[in-house]
């Protein structure tokens, strides 16, 4: 149970590019057609759950152990960041089609900022294992639904008659603001949730 | 801090010797020449090789799958430089650009409805096809500036898009996006051969000249005072101008839609009045050329049709050259027409115009005394053009029916000649098969007499149906008399022979629509005869593509130029009655279309091997939209003299002589350009 209240609190309560504003960059350069937005999205959950998996490992392996968890940010991007590299080679060799599929967003999101906030998250929340990659899986699913969205609405304000001054970006952050309201509907939910199936 | 710096480096390290080892047990081998290939390319993805981007464009390449000349955007240089990678030689492609053929805007065009929805082309089009009343209009959202990956389009003041030639690559996004097809990909090439098809904006008066020269448009710029420009529009698609301007019939006059409010405007004198511009001036104007190709054509015969195919076969790159068996060229036009009607130094200067278009001319060379067309193929000429039968193809020398001597045209006898020569005795005892095209009674009388003097063989070629053709011709279908063969839906479409024999006559099967689309035929034929007189328009190349080694005996054939001519007269390139010709001699615009014509058959033999006809012909379609009445316009008198034609607007009305036209005033011309609607489709200037 707690792990379907996990699951729709990161997918829509904390959406993590709505909530949290992480991830804006790729959320404005990659929604202008769907296909596009479709491949970064998947792109994003398969990097996001790999490297929550290794920078837990590194946290609680090696930063804890050694009581250095002032390096936690600085160890987390040199990690995910080879890793990112990695995945990049191992896919190429034996996943040719889905390399092709993923392209240039693989490298693009190498830093990006919600996976490193997931990372992140996942351990200053204290999750265990499990947790840490259903949360990792929820949040990566809740960027892709809102780059989904963002991307529909678009590709019709690309035929729209928008005034002249905002055409572009401008109406691109006005939208994605307004969608922003429309999630912060779902705040507090989470309470009511946990509040329901424990009484 | 030495733990952390400790730390820090293991991690690096860990990372750096990780992804060495990674890189070695994952390393995929990638072509080094797609990636150097990828390197020459612009990077611009936008698709107008017809890869999915430059990096599949670098993997066919390397692969050999498409050529190295593809790439729009990057153009020679580029496909120089892949061509380098692959070590292989690079042909220069011609450039493609954007054109637009939409002349009036939304807000001028006459609407059905006011369109307010989502802006853009495809989804505006979607309602009822637009909010035009002209079916092929612009419907002006500009989705495709939108598409243009190279920023090579804008909207124009009217709501038309305007191409920017400089940026424009031809990649031909803007074309897969306009939802109506106003944008088209053109080149210099298929611009010069091009002809009005039923999906682009032509106005009445184009499309009743045989020439289809743009008359809105070089009237618009006589109004503008551009006289050059006027000049450049009409030699475009006439190489004879100023003799247009004195003697053509001016069928445009009768098609012009001001005759619906008042008279016609005077177009044809106002191209004399440019034409003449030219000649007093002595500045000469000349229209585009492509690069030479160094391709050598022979064009027998230096009248109207002659020089236009020179013409128009010089400006495509070739290196014509015309032999003509009187002292001078010209043809009809001098021989034929009266010195009052067509004086003889507007004839001159004419031809002036098309000799340096880069045409040579031969003169004084009758064809079977001077040369044959096997010989001019021996000579080194790749394609011999034969258009020699504006009035009398029995310029001809034809020495002997016996075939001994000069033969002009191998195996080839008029129906004429044989007669003639059958009365005064000569035979043809060494024929052994002998094929004609049915073309009346006359045809089994003629049969017979070939039977009769010694021809072992007579096959009858008929494009009809059996049902359609004389009893006794049926009757010998249906039960063959010794000899004689008929073979009915059926017509002559290729002959092909070696050094001065004919060998073998190709036939193919035609359908009740009189098309030629079933099955071919070789018959081993030695000797044709063509119904009538005159000589159709042929064009022999050599057989195997290219020429022949010295030693080797000389193998030719014909190519199916037909193909080019309007559908109704593809019938083969043996005819009846009027043997498979386009060209009659009742104006020097119809020749000039046929000339036209006949080049662009033989540029597209030598381009890709095929030639195609031209699909959706405005001059075959049944109907185009038209209008029927005109509002909105100020009426006002014809300032230059009337055409002398007859009351009745009827094709043969169109077709009378004209009286001799005074100079014209620029003043007067200018006032008679101004009377022009500037049509479209079905637009026109109001007010």
């Amino acid at each position: 149970m707690d792990y379907i209240i996990l699951i729709i609190s990161s997918l829509l309560i904390n959406n993590i590019l709505l909530a949290q504003f992480l991830g804006n960059c790729p959320f404005l350069g990659t929604s202008k057609r769907m296909d596009t937005a479709i491949g970064m999205g998947i792109a994003v959950i398969f990097v996001l759950t790999i490297a929550c998996i290794v920078t837990f490992w590194v946290q609680h392996k090696v930063l804890d152990p050694l009581g250095i968890d002032y390096l936690q940010t600085v160890s987390f991007i040199l990690v995910i960041a080879a890793l990112v590299q990695l995945v990049e080679m191992f896919l190429r060799k034996f996943a040719k089609p889905l390399y092709t599929a993923l392209g240039i967003f693989l490298p693009l999101i190498t830093t990006n900022c919600a996976v490193m906030g997931a990372a992140l998250l996942i351990i200053r929340k204290e999750y265990t294992f499990t947790q840490g990659v259903v949360f990792a899986i929820a949040s990566a699913s809740g960027f892709t639904l809102a780059l989904i969205l963002m991307a529909g609405i678009r590709e019709r304000l690309e035929i729209s008659d928008v005034p002249l001054a905002l055409r572009g970006t401008a109406i691109g952050l006005i939208t994605a603001g307004l969608m922003a309201l429309a999630f912060f509907g779902f705040q507090g939910m989470d309470a009511a949730l946990t509040a329901l199936v424990r009484s | 801090m030495l733990e952390s710096i400790a730390l820090l480096l293991f991690l690096g390290l860990a990372a750096g010797i990780g992804l060495g080892i990674a890189s070695r047990i994952f390393y995929v081998w990638e072509d080094p020449k797609v990636l150097a290939i990828l390197d020459c390319l612009p990077g611009a993805n936008c698709g107008g090789c017809g890869q999915a981007g430059c990096g599949a464009a670098a993997e066919a390449m390397a692969a050999g799958r498409i050529e190295c000349n593809v790439c729009v955007v990057g153009g020679f240089e580029t496909a120089k430089a892949v061509g380098a990678i692959l070590g292989q030689e690079v042909k220069e492609r011609e450039p493609d650009f954007a054109l637009s053929s939409c002349i009036y805007g939304v807000g001028e065009a006459d609407p059905i409805f006011t369109y307010n929805g989502a802006t853009d082309c495809r989804a505006a089009v979607m309602l009822y096809g637009g909010s035009k009343l002209c079916t092929i209009g612009c419907v002006g959202m500009g989705t495709c500036v939108k598409v243009c990956p190279f920023n090579a389009l804008s909207m124009g003041e009217d709501n038309l898009p305007v191409v920017n030639h400089d940026r424009c690559v031809g990649c031909g996004t803007c074309v897969e996006a306009c939802p109506k097809n106003i944008i088209t990909l053109s080149s210099a090439t298929r611009r010069i051969t091009s002809e009005y098809v039923t999906d682009e904006c032509t106005a009445p008066c184009q499309r009743a000249c045989p020439t289809g020269i743009d008359v809105r448009g070089y009237i618009r710029e006589i109004k503008k005072g551009n006289y050059e420009d006027a000049l450049r529009i009409i030699k475009e698609k006439c190489p004879l101008p100023l003799v247009c301007g004195y003697i053509c019939p001016a069928p445009c006059e009768l098609a012009c839609r001001r005759n619906l409010a008042d008279k016609a405007v005077a177009i044809d004198p106002l191209k004399r009045f440019v034409a003449d511009y030219e000649r007093t001036t002595g500045k000469q104007i000349q229209p585009y050329k492509t690069p030479s190709n160094g391709i050598k054509i022979a064009v027998i015969g230096g009248g109207t049709e002659g020089m236009t195919t020179a013409y128009y076969l010089a400006r495509l790159g070739y290196e014509p050259t015309i032999f003509e068996s009187k002292p001078q060229l010209g043809g009809i036009l001098r021989h034929a027409i009266s010195e009052d009607r067509l004086p003889r130094d507007v004839l001159d200067h004419d031809i002036k115009g098309v000799l340096d278009m880069g045409v040579e001319a031969k003169t004084g060379q009758v064809m079977g005394r001077d040369f044959t067309v096997d010989g001019l193929l021996k000579e080194g000429y790749d394609a011999v053009v034969l258009t020699t039968g504006g009035f009398d193809s029995r310029q001809i020398l034809n020495p002997a029916f016996s075939q001994q001597g000069n033969v002009p045209v191998a195996g080839v006898f008029t129906m004429l000649d044989f007669l003639m020569a059958l009365s005064r005795g000569q035979g043809v005892s060494s024929v052994k098969h002998a094929v004609m095209c049915f073309s009346g009674e006359k045809t089994l009388e003629t049969a017979r007499k070939l039977r009769g003097s010694g021809c072992d063989k007579v096959t009858i070629v008929a494009d009809k149906p059996s049902a359609a053709l004389p009893n006794e011709l049926r009757g010998i279908h249906a039960n063959p008399v010794e000899g004689i063969e008929v073979r009915p839906s059926n017509s002559i479409v290729a002959m092909g022979g070696i050094s001065d024999h004919l060998c073998r006559i190709m036939i193919q099967e035609v359908n009740e629509k009189g098309d030629i689309c079933g099955a071919q035929e070789i018959l081993d034929a030695d000797l044709v005869i063509i119904p009538g007189a005159r000589f159709p328009e042929w064009v022999f190349v050599h057989a195997n593509g290219k020429p022949e080694t010295p030693s080797d005996e000389l193998k030719w054939q014909t190519i199916d130029s037909f193909q080019t001519f309007p559908r109704d007269a593809r019938k083969g390139i043996i005819g009846a009655p009027e043997p498979g010709r386009m060209s009659d001699s009742t104006a020097v615009v119809k020749a000039i279309l046929s000339g036209r014509r006949l080049a662009r058959a033989v540029n597209q033999y030598f381009s890709n091997g095929v030639i195609l006809p031209i699909e959706h012909l405005a001059l075959e379609a049944e109907s185009i939209p038209d209008v029927t009445e005109l509002h909105h316009i100020t009426t006002s008198e014809r300032v230059l003299p009337a055409l002398a034609y007859a009351e009745d607007k009827t094709e043969g009305g169109a077709m009378q002589l004209r009286e001799p036209l005074p100079a014209i005033e620029e003043s007067d011309a200018v006032k008679e350009a101004e009377r022009c609607l500037q049509c479209g489709l079905i637009c026109y200037k109001k007010g």
